[in-house]
Formats: C-alpha cells, sequence, structure tokens
C-alpha cells in the first residue's frame, strides 16, 4: 500500500479498535489535511475519543495503521509521537508552577533554557497570561487553567494539538469566550487540530470540517455547512439540528433533477443514483426552511397547528401534518405580526425549494 | 433524643479512659521518683530514662529496634509503592487475587507467620538479623499498599498521559509526576511502617535471638523474669513520645482519617 | 515481531509487581507450605523433624481433652473480647458519626494512636493497674477497704479485659467507616414517613452498618486468637490459649507440633471468617449477592 498523501498531517486507515467484545472505532479511515481544524462528533460512545487516543498512541489500533506526517505510527509509543494534548480536567501538574507546566514539554525535548524561557513566555502572551508565571493551578479559575493548558500544548510547536472536549467544564459563558479564543489562536500559528465534543453548536462554530461519529464510523465528513444543508443520514440529520422527514415517491427526473411527491405537493431535489422514477425517497427538511401559510394558499402541505413556543428570537411551531406525522417549523420573529396562529389553526407549509435533502438510512 | 446522646458521651468517654488508661499509668509510672510504684506519685523524676540508657541490654535493644525498622520500613516502602502501582491500574480476577494476598498479612495472625519463618530461616540459614528485617518488612508493605493507593485513587491518570504527550518517557513521568502527587502516601506508609515494626512482637518472638534482642521482647522478657522494674515503664514512654510524634506527621501529611477509610 | 512489542506494552505493568509477588512468595508463602510439611511429620529428638509422613500431630490434637479445653477457651475469649467491643464500641461510632469532621479527625487520631503502641506496653498498663502493686489495689489498700491485694490478675477475665481494650479501636474505626457510608437521606426518608429515631437505627442505620459489624467482629475475633503476648502477661499459666501452647512447643523445639498446632489456629480462623461472612452477609447490603 502506498504512502499516504503528504499534506495530510494525519491518516488513520481502516483503523478497528476493540475493548474485548466492545469495537469502540469500527474499520474507520480520516485524512486530516494540513492546517484544518477537525472536530470529531458525536454522541457518547460514538468512539470519537478512542479515535483522538489513538493518534495521541494511548491506545493502539486492534487493526489498521496510523500514520503522522507521512510515517506510520503504530509501534511508536505515546511519548515519542509529534502531538500535544488539551484534556477535559486541564490535567495541570498540580505541584508545578505555571511557567515549569507549559515548560515542560521543552524540558523534555532538551530545548536550552534560553530559548525555553523565550518561547514560554510569547506562548503565555498568545493566551493572555503574561504575569501568571508563578501562580499553581490551583490559584487559577478555569479558564485560566484551560488556557494554561493550551499554552502548554501549543509552546512544543507539535503537527498536531489534540483537544478531549476541553471546554467541557467551563460554564456557557466562558465557554463560548474560549471557542473564539482557540480558533483565533489555532488560526495565527497555522496548527492542525482535532477537536472531540458532543456539543453540535460548538462543532459548528469552531470547526473548518465536521466529521460526524456513530457506532465507531464516520457517518459523514464535511463542512460545517454542507453537513447542515446536505446530511448525507438520518443520524446526522438529526445529530445536527432538527429534521422534517417525509415519505416520497419518485415520480420522473429531469437534467440533473428528480421530482418528488409528498402528499399532494412536488419539489425538486437534486439527483442521486438509487432514486429510479416510480420508486420511494425518503426526505427532509430544516424547520426554518418552511414558511407557513394561510391554508388555503397552493403549493403547501396542509397541516394542524399544535403547539408554539416563544423563544424571543424566534417562534417554534409544532404541527400535525398530512399523514399525522408531526412538523416543527421555526420562524425569525422579524416584526410584532410574525406568525399569529394560534393552536388549533390550519396552515400550509411551503417548502423551500432548494432546500430539501434526501436521506440516506446510516 | 436528649437521654440517648448523654449516654452515647459517656459511653465514649469510658469508652477513651479504658484504652487510653492503661497508657497514661504506664507513662505516669515512669516518672515515678520511688524504686516501686505508688499511688498517688509522690513526685517527678527522669531517674528510670537515666537507669533505662545506663543498662547495655536496654540500650542495644533500643538501637537494633531503631535500625530494624528503619530499614525494615524502606523495603516495605519500596515494595508496597510498586505494588499499588500495579493494583490502581489494574482490573481482573488474578489482580483481585493478588490484592488479597499483598494485604492478607493485615489479618493473618502474625504469630503463625513468624513460627513459619523461624523454621524456613532455619532451613536455608538465614541470620538473625535480616531474618528479622524481612519479617518486619512483610508485615509493613500492607500498609505501604493501603496508604499509596489512597494516594494513588485521588491522583489523576490523566495527568500522566499530560506527561506522555509532551513527550516524557514513562519513567520520567513517575519520577516527575506521578511520584511527586504521591509523596504523602508515600511518606506515611514509610512512617506507619516504621512504628509497626518498632512495636512488633509476634514474629520478634520468634525471630529474635541472644545478643539481638528488639525493645518490645526485652520489655516483655523483663516483664517475665525480672517483675516490675519501673525502667520498662521509662521504655515503654519513649516508645510512646515516638508514636504521637510519627502520629501528628502522618496526620499532617495526609490526615489519618483518609487512611482509615 | 510487531505483536510482540504490544504484548509487552501492555502487560509491562507485570514487572512492577514482580518483586513485591517474589518477596511474598519467598517469605510469606513458602515458609506457611514448609510449616504445613512440617506438620505433616513425626516428632524427632535429633533433627528439626523424624522422616516419616504422618498425620499423628493432627490427630493427637483432635483426640486429646487437653487440647480441646484450650480450644473452647480460646473460642470463649474471642467471642467474649469481639462480641463486649461490638456492645462498646457501637455507640461509640454512633457519636462520632454525628459529630463535625474536624472534631471526629481529632477523636480518630486519638483512637489510631494506642494501636501503635506496642502490645507488650498496653498489657504492661493493665498490670501497673490491676496487680498485687497496682493502682486499684494501692487505692483501695489505703483507704482501707481491704486488707490483703486481691488477685485481679492471672484469670481468663484478666485476659478479656486486657485484649478487650487493646482491640477496641480496631471495633470503633471498623464501625465508623461502615456508618459514615449510609446516606443521611435514607434516615431522613426514614422519619419523613413516620419513623422515630429508634425504629429508624433498627430498621436502616443498624442493618446498613452490617459490613462495619461484620469486619469489625472479624478483625477483633482473628487479632485476639494471635495476641500472644497480652495473654501470657495477664493469663499466665492459669489462662493459656491455643497461641500459648504453639508458643510452647516452639520453645521446646517439638517443631512438628508446633506446626499442627499453628495450622489448627489458622484453620480456626478461616473457619470463623467463613461463618462471619456466610451468616452476616455484608454482600447483601453492598448490594451485591
Amino acid at each position: 500500500m502506498s504512502a499516504p498523501v503528504p499534506e495530510a498531517d494525519v491518516v488513520l486507515r481502516r483503523v478497528t479498535k476493540a475493548f474485548g467484545s466492545v469495537v469502540a472505532v469500527n474499520d474507520l479511515t480520516l485524512e486530516i489535511p494540513r492546517g484544518i481544524f477537525l472536530s470529531l462528533l458525536g454522541p457518547s460512545g460514538c468512539g470519537k475519543t478512542t479515535t483522538l487516543r489513538l493518534i495521541a498512541g494511548f491506545e493502539q489500533p486492534s487493526e489498521g495503521d496510523v500514520f503522522i506526517r507521512g510515517q506510520r505510527v503504530n509501534l511508536v509509543p505515546a511519548y515519542r509521537r509529534d502531538f500535544s494534548m488539551v484534556f477535559q480536567n486541564f490535567a495541570l501538574f498540580p505541584h508545578m508552577t505555571v511557567v515549569n507546566n507549559v515548560a515542560f514539554g521543552l524540558r523534555m525535548r532538551r530545548i536550552p533554557r534560553a530559548e525555553r524561557e523565550a518561547r514560554v513566555r510569547e506562548a503565555l502572551a498568545l493566551v493572555h497570561l503574561a504575569g501568571f508565571e508563578d501562580r499553581y493551578p490551583k490559584q487559577l479559575s478555569g479558564g485560566q487553567q484551560q488556557r494554561v493548558a493550551l499554552a502548554r500544548a501549543i509552546v512544543v510547536r507539535p503537527t498536531v494539538l489534540l483537544l478531549d472536549e476541553p471546554l467541557g467544564s467551563l460554564d456557557k459563558k466562558l465557554r463560548e469566550e474560549m471557542q473564539v479564543e482557540l480558533r483565533q489562536l489555532q488560526r495565527a500559528i497555522g496548527i492542525t487540530a482535532v477537536f472531540v465534543t458532543h456539543d453540535q453548536e460548538e462543532a459548528l462554530t469552531l470547526s473548518d470540517r465536521v466529521a460526524v461519529m456513530n457506532g465507531g464510523r464516520i457517518e459523514q465528513m464535511g463542512t460545517p455547512r454542507e453537513l447542515y444543508e446536505r446530511p448525507a443520514t438520518d443520524f446526522v440529520a438529526n445529530f445536527l439540528g432538527v429534521s422534517n422527514i417525509f415519505e416520497g415517491r419518485v415520480i420522473g427526473r429531469q437534467d440533473g433533477e428528480a421530482r418528488v411527491a409528498i402528499g399532494p405537493i412536488q419539489i425538486s431535489v437534486a439527483w442521486e443514483p438509487g432514486l429510479d422514477a416510480g420508486g420511494p425517497v425518503r426526505v427532509a427538511v430544516r424547520p426554518e426552511k418552511i414558511r407557513l401559510g394561510a391554508p388555503d394558499e397552493p403549493g403547501g402541505l396542509p397541516a394542524r397547528l399544535r403547539h408554539v413556543v416563544y423563544l424571543g428570537a424566534t417562534t417554534h411551531f409544532y404541527l400535525e401534518g398530512p399523514d399525522g406525522g408531526s412538523l416543527v417549523v421555526h420562524v425569525q420573529n422579524v416584526s410584532p405580526d410574525t406568525a399569529l396562529w394560534t393552536p388549533g389553526d390550519k396552515v400550509s407549509c411551503h417548502l423551500e425549494p432548494r432546500s430539501v435533502f434526501v436521506l440516506r438510512k446510516g | 433524643m436528649r437521654k440517648v446522646s448523654w449516654t452515647l458521651r459517656i459511653v465514649t468517654l469510658l469508652s477513651l479512659v479504658i484504652i487510653l488508661g492503661p497508657i497514661a499509668i504506664v507513662v505516669l509510672v515512669s516518672f515515678s521518683p520511688s524504686d516501686f510504684f505508688a499511688f498517688p506519685p509522690r513526685g517527678l523524676s527522669l531517674r528510670w530514662f537515666h537507669e533505662f540508657f545506663r543498662i547495655p541490654s536496654m540500650r542495644a535493644a533500643y538501637l537494633l529496634s531503631l535500625e530494624v525498622a528503619l530499614t525494615a520500613s524502606v523495603l516495605a516502602a519500596v515494595l508496597g509503592t510498586l505494588a499499588a502501582l500495579f493494583l490502581a491500574r489494574r482490573r481482573g480476577a488474578v489482580v483481585g487475587l493478588l490484592n488479597a494476598l499483598f494485604l492478607s498479612p493485615l489479618v493473618f495472625p502474625t504469630i503463625i507467620i513468624g513460627v513459619a519463618l523461624l523454621l524456613f530461616f532455619r532451613r536455608v540459614g538465614m541470620p538473625i538479623l535480616p531474618g528479622l528485617i524481612l519479617a518486619h518488612a512483610l508485615i509493613g508493605t500492607p500498609y505501604c499498599i493501603r496508604l499509596v493507593l489512597t494516594s494513588l485513587q485521588a491522583f489523576d491518570v490523566s495527568l500522566e498521559e499530560a506527561g506522555q504527550s509532551l513527550g516524557a518517557s514513562p519513567v520520567r513521568t513517575f519520577f516527575l509526576i506521578t511520584l511527586p502527587s504521591i509523596r504523602p502516601g508515600l511518606l506515611s506508609g514509610w512512617l506507619f511502617a516504621f512504628i509497626v515494626s518498632f512495636g512488633e512482637l509476634n514474629t520478634a518472638l520468634f525471630l529474635t535471638g541472644p545478643g539481638v534482642t528488639t525493645l518490645p521482647i526485652e520489655i516483655f522478657a523483663y516483664l517475665q523474669f525480672q517483675g516490675s522494674q519501673l525502667v520498662i515503664a521509662a521504655a515503654s514512654t519513649l516508645q510512646i513520645c515516638l508514636v504521637i510524634i510519627l502520629v501528628v506527621t502522618i496526620e499532617r501529611l495526609v490526615g489519618l482519617s483518609s487512611m482509615v477509610r | 515481531m510487531e505483536w510482540l512489542l504490544r504484548f509487552i506494552r501492555t502487560r509491562w505493568a507485570w514487572a512492577l509487581v514482580l518483586p513485591p509477588l517474589l518477596f511474598f512468595l519467598a517469605f510469606f508463602v513458602g515458609p506457611l507450605l514448609y510449616l504445613f510439611f512440617v506438620s505433616l511429620h513425626d516428632v524427632s529428638q535429633a533433627e528439626m523433624y523424624g522422616t516419616r509422613l504422618t498425620m499423628e500431630n493432627y490427630v493427637r490434637i483432635a483426640g486429646d481433652p487437653f487440647y480441646h479445653f484450650i480450644i473452647r477457651r480460646t473460642l470463649t475469649a474471642g467471642l467474649a473480647v469481639s462480641g463486649l467491643s461490638l456492645l462498646i464500641g457501637y455507640p461509640v461510632a454512633l457519636s462520632m458519626v454525628r459529630m463535625s469532621p474536624s472534631r471526629r479527625s481529632l477523636l480518630l487520631m486519638v483512637l489510631l494512636f494506642p494501636l501503635m503502641v506496642s502490645n507488650v506496653i498496653r498489657a504492661y498498663g493493665w498490670i501497673a493497674i490491676l496487680g498485687r502493686r497496682g493502682v486499684v489495689n494501692k487505692v483501695l489498700g489505703d483507704v482501707g477497704l481491704i486488707q490483703a491485694p486481691l488477685p485481679l490478675m492471672y484469670s481468663l477475665e484478666t485476659v478479656v479485659v486486657g485484649l478487650l481494650t487493646i482491640l477496641l479501636p480496631y471495633m470503633i474505626i471498623c464501625l465508623l467507616n461502615a456508618l459514615l457510608t449510609v446516606d443521611r437521606n435514607l434516615e431522613e426518608a426514614a422519619q419523613a414517613l413516620g419513623a422515630g429515631p429508634a425504629r429508624t437505627f433498627l430498621h436502616v442505620t443498624l442493618p446498613l452498618s452490617t459490613p462495619g459489624i461484620a469486619s469489625g467482629l472479624l478483625l477483633v475475633f482473628l487479632l485476639t486468637l494471635s495476641a500472644y503476648v497480652t495473654v501470657q502477661l495477664l493469663g499466665g499459666a492459669q489462662s493459656k490459649m491455643l497461641v500459648s501452647l504453639v508458643y510452647d512447643s516452639v520453645m521446646t523445639f517439638v517443631w512438628p507440633r508446633a506446626a499442627a498446632l499453628a495450622f489448627v489456629l489458622l484453620a480456626i480462623s478461616l473457619a470463623i471468617t467463613t461463618l462471619m461472612l456466610k451468616g452476616i452477609r455484608p454482600q447483601r447490603v453492598q448490594g451485591k449477592g
């Protein structure tokens, strides 16, 4: 098998990891291009942390190969791989000051003292912690500790930066601030970063690419927009946001599009292999891509309003569709008289034509 | 309800009296100025302490106890730390068995250990002093394991992974990161093993010999064959002081309450 | 080759345990096996043990009413000491649970300290109290209540009292540990359902403390079996126990018999342990079994 493309800093090829009878990572292939911020996103137990630890070398693959900068590292122990890691609970050495924590990796690499001190100062400045050199971790707040952990990880200038749900133990406001800082930092130094999270909003905020994982496999990998607007499977569609799912029938094909009938209406979706005329198809549309109109307005699905939730910036409508299924519609409250329907009303649901996507089973 | 809590308090007080009373009496006796025990005591004197240091066999026994305790406790600390490191990281049936094995000297009748070692050492020709040290190391190791394990269980494994992610080999990780964190447990375990060895009787009964006695055995011999010489009280008070100092030190290091769980 | 490296990587921890394991095998398991081996031989005048393999040492012990008597006395003492320590220790543990953590820590230190004072010293304390010229007799004599000193020493009762006070802290600590794990909410839930303090204690606290009771009884009993010096000093020749017989056999160089007696002691310990664990079934409380 030829070596992987050199532009990809990290490659996992057909990697499987089993713990006894539990398969945590199942025949996974992943190529991470240089300089990319990639999030591994998924529910707990999907294998995202295991994948991270396989890259780090804290776990060995049961099958398959791991490459870092083109070099196969299966047999290379963690402490000799060129990466650094930020842990969820910070993992700052409690018996060392901030400066000794940050300098630790440089000490291990036998960087001479003068250069060491300069780089530590630089790293602490980057995370806005200049002046905290002689404090001990227990004297710092959660956000400060996380920034020390970050400084410690980037000061060694690794090939890849691994982050294991690093913002999980911070409160919401701090987490959002840190997300911005983290992203800016990564862009400034241009490092490849792999970020594990179960929070889809976080993944979408931070990443150049997102890999949604489930049951030890990658369901779909792409830019945040691709994943949200064109989810490939049920799982991805439902993990990133909400979607309304319809059973339809393909009635025709025309240029690159397939014509699908859903109840009384017809819409066009991009054609893909497997959509045969006459065959069934599952399509979905996001709740903000549906417009509610008067019940007699043509071109929409008839529905009955069950429940309204007012959320300030948006209003969420829960409706019962033509075949008894439920629909969710999100509307921006752009003006005071937007969305004046009340439960019990009959309305028509108009799907934004270019935003309907085909679903494959995961 | 109040009656109950008063009863509890009285029982607690009485218990403390019967537990600590005998020890207090010994300390009191050791300061007695006269040849025999008088109660109430007629003044305080350090005469018996001087006497203790004057008698060669007592001095020798004291020094030997110190020597044995020091060596045995260091050995126990090393063995105990290795065992604790293993037990903290591994699971499984075999590990459970090993756990039971390593902790069994705590409940195993030490008198039987003494007899078994006596026979065994005779058979292999083990000289007395090393034999005694080995026996005390055996008995002290479970204490070290318990205390180091407690420290290790509070220790966050991700600290070691952080060290490795920064390039520290497993050995360097242990010395630079793990060891400083478990130092309190390690030190307490060592001190505990020291104290246990210093006061140990059941194996010393069999494993000491002519010219090679520990202080407790010397005290026991005096009590059996020479009646109530008050010099023993002085010897006892010395050990009691040692224990107090060490207990307070351990409390400062780890907080004794954590050890007991 | 790669397989080998991976094997070593995952199994390196076993290298850690090798020194202590070898030590224990060499100086604990090995000698005990050798002791058992010796117990299966006949007695010899010249050597440590004879050349014949035999069960006669055990048979003799099993058949001799003297040994039965001593064993009965040993078991009685064990039961008395552990039972009494439970009765006295439980209220102490209860009051400690309700204390503030700092006071509790202090009291714990006070309780741990005597455990580290050598048993010979603690027995000596009782000699100083109960002996012919001890505190009790001195005080009673000076006050004029008695003419001649009371013979308070050298009886089974003296031994029991001595062992009780020496081992009481162990019981208290075991009980305390168990009681501390009883969730306060459970007691409050019981009270919310109408149980007064006595019923709450009986139906909630006490049953949940069973693991502590079991471990405490076991620990105290086993330590009683092994307590030679205390028995010898406080009981004298009149109140010998099984452990005294072991010592005597060793001192008269009758190795096979000493070995057999030691294993009888061990067998009794194991039997008591099994009985205790089966009977009180602490696992039930811990959520298993």
